[in-house]
């Protein structure tokens, strides 16, 4: 393997704040070569932690979005068979139907594979899909290749992708596969973590603002008897919204009115609580 | 070099395999390491695949390289739990006074760590009293899952603290409210039941099945035939039977909403049903047990596949539960005692659970839990009685 891109670290991206000891933990998986399991809160930037790390390492991001109905075949490779059906019964296409490789797609895994330089592969929500597709996929991660059966061809991978997964924990990750993996579990960021979170996205924003925004948010995260609390997608989101306002001032935060409630609190019960805790904030 | 690093983190629990230690210590041939503080984020990356394992993490790393004393998980939980008593009951000093025998003014003069280690030495000398539902410690809330519990929301991020060293982070414990006796957080909460899914083929035949299509094309010779079949749905039924009367219940109830608000999302049927203490001829549909009583006796036509949790402390004066007409409501006297009518329901709803907010290492000393006990099968209400609780009622027998 290319001495250089190993040694490559990786020190945060350009729209996401790094903490020290994330830093640490992506460095040795990547120099380890072991797929880096992340777990958190929905909106701690588990996603965007793959984002920036092919960012900052200049390598080409490939994202396989984990569902629940999926089968491992589904990530490595398709057989069109009914396109090929299609081709032979009307015969239309340039496509050769009697070569069956015409009609082998690859998935993303198997394009991570194919890919002529190092990219990094981002299975997110790993958490979605079932026990079977996780333990499937331990054999593939860990030899690196895969067989496609209906051409008897091995795919081997040409560079070992930089491996980021991501789970929101809706399932337990069986045990074989959390041994072939390094873990993180990433906490909610703390205020003046989230300062600068947000002041990465909105550069120059101004400051009696951020302060007061990120401080109406906590409070707002401590509303008891919620079922999604706000985090930071919705933050920033929030912080759009305001800024866009013409008609808003930053002392109406500080005063205790929370407008755009809805872009904070997505679900109609969670809602009203949460409108309900905002009338006693003014009081 | 780090053996016996290793063998402590098995020791106190931590599932660590042999494969990740030598990973470990190929990370540091490779000089991935350079300082303590490393070493303590690669450690526990490579070797803890679990948030809730972080806490217990953090106490014997803290324990090996600062020999921070580690703590019997017992004496940290009793302390913890009546530091979250006294908190409550200082809000209503008088109360309190009352309750440890002495006067409000003398109550004044003690610090609050006396004021615990009386408190404490009083738990002690009480573990006999347990009766008449009169006992004054017990079940005030003393579950793990108690009122008192932090949310993740407020922990610390390794980010903020640059300037600390690794033995610093470590002793601070800030994974502690993710270790798996925890606090139930409402999203823990929400994980755990999540489990109680069951699906099965329901609806019109409208997703075409592929393989059967493919295969049932080729025996009729390449002539397309579409193969249609059911989508799978989740049918299972829940009914959920819930304690909320009475103050021994009360620092529980917000729990307990989360609980519901969950559980209103996740199954497609639902039945909430409320009582006071134990059960009797009607269970309640409305939380005020007034206006809508629901028989008994009706139970029977409801599928008996349905998941019956039961939720309360089971904490009560023994003729309640035991006597013909232990109701302490007068509406309620059809001359069967309570404990039969459980009977009745464990035997209609073969799969049923009770599950209690109160710590099981007190179920001992309340003679209706014991009781109850025998009935269903208990668990805690902790995210891993949960989960225990949750494949119990999925089992298929």
């Amino acid at each position: 393997m290319n001495k250089a891109i190993q040694n490559r670290t990786f020190s945060g991206g350009s729209k996401y704040v790094l903490d020290e000891e994330l830093a640490k933990i992506v460095n040795i998986s990547i120099a380890l070569e072991m797929p880096l399991l992340l777990k958190g809160e929905p909106g701690t930037g588990k996603t965007m932690l793959a984002h920036a790390i092919a960012e900052a390492l200049q390598m080409r991001l490939i994202v396989l979005n984990v569902k629940s109905s999926m089968k491992l075949i589904d990530a490595l490779y398709q057989y069109d068979t009914l396109t090929r059906l299609n081709d032979s019964r009307f015969g239309d296409s340039k496509r050769d139907v009697s070569n069956i490789e015409d009609y082998i797609k690859m998935g993303k895994i198997g394009q991570s594979f194919a890919s002529d330089e190092r990219v990094v592969l981002l299975i997110d929500e790993i958490d979605k899909a079932d026990t079977d597709f996780q333990d499937d996929m331990l054999d593939v991660l860990d030899q690196m290749e895969f067989d496609i059966i209906e051409i008897d061809k091995t795919i081997q991978a040409k560079n070992r992708p930089v491996i980021v997964i991501t789970s929101n924990a809706k399932k337990d990750l069986s045990d074989p596969f959390l041994g072939r993996c390094n873990f993180h579990h990433i906490a909610f960021p703390e205020p003046d973590m989230m300062r600068k979170i947000v002041e990465v996205h909105f550069t120059g924003i101004d400051k009696e603002l951020l302060d007061s925004a990120v401080r109406t948010f906590y409070r707002l995260r401590e509303i008891k008897g919620v079922e999604k609390k706000p985090a930071t997608r919705e933050l920033i989101n929030w912080i759009r919204a305001l800024r866009s306002d013409p008609d808003f001032r930053v002392k109406d935060l500080v005063k205790g009115e929370v407008p755009f409630l809805g872009i904070l609190y997505k679900k109609s019960p969670d809602y009203a609580v949460a409108q309900n805790a905002v009338g006693r904030f003014r009081a | 070099m780090f053996v016996d690093f290793f063998y402590l983190l098995k020791k106190v629990g931590i599932p660590v395999s042999p494969t990740s230690f030598l990973r470990l210590q190929k990370a540091l041939n490779m000089g991935l390491v350079n300082s303590v503080d490393d070493f303590y984020t690669a450690a526990r990356s490579i070797l803890v695949k679990s948030e809730r394992y972080f806490d217990l993490y953090d106490q014997v790393f803290a324990h090996r390289f600062q020999g921070v004393e580690l703590k019997e998980p017992d004496a940290v939980e009793i302390s913890d739990v009546a530091r979250a008593l006294l908190e409550e009951w200082l809000k209503n000093p008088r109360e309190l006074a009352d309750l440890v025998g002495i006067k409000e003014e003398d109550l004044s003069k003690l610090t609050p760590e006396e004021l615990l280690q009386y408190f404490l030495d009083r738990l002690k000398e009480q573990t006999e009293a347990h009766h008449g539902g009169k006992k004054w410690i017990g079940t005030g809330g003393t579950s793990p899952v108690g009122h008192s519990g932090y949310h993740p929301g407020g922990m610390r991020v390794g980010g903020v603290s640059r300037n600390k060293s690794a033995v610093k982070v470590a002793m601070e414990r800030r994974y502690r409210d993710y270790s798996q006796e925890g606090p139930l957080t409402e999203s823990q909460m929400g994980e755990a039941l999540k489990r109680l899914r069951n699906m099965v083929p329901h609806g019109p035949k409208d997703r075409v099945n592929i393989d059967e299509t493919i295969y049932e094309t080729m025996k009729n010779a390449g002539e397309i035939e579409i193969v249609f079949d059911q989508s799978l749905r989740d049918r299972l039924k829940v009914i959920l039977a819930i304690d909320n009367g009475g103050w021994s219940m009360d620092p529980y109830i917000g729990l307990v909403q989360t609980l519901f608000n969950y559980a209103r999302a996740q199954f497609k049927e639902l039945k909430t049903f409320f009582f006071h203490n134990t059960i009797y001829d009607y269970l309640w549909e409305d939380p005020q047990r007034r206006s809508k009583p629901f028989p008994l006796d009706e139970l029977p036509r409801l599928d008996p596949e349905t998941r019956f949790i039961i939720i309360g402390d089971a904490s009560m004066a023994p003729y309640e539960l035991l006597s013909t007409d232990g109701s302490i409501y007068v509406g309620e006297r059809s001359g069967k005692p309570s404990y039969m009518r459980l009977e009745f329901i464990a035997k209609t709803f073969p799969h049923s659970v009770w599950i209690n907010p109160v710590p099981p290492v007190e179920w001992a000393y309340t003679r209706t839990i014991l009781h109850i006990q025998e009935i269903f099968p208990m668990f805690e209400l902790t995210l891993d009685g949960l989960e225990k609780a949750v494949s119990h009622i999925m089992r298929k027998n």
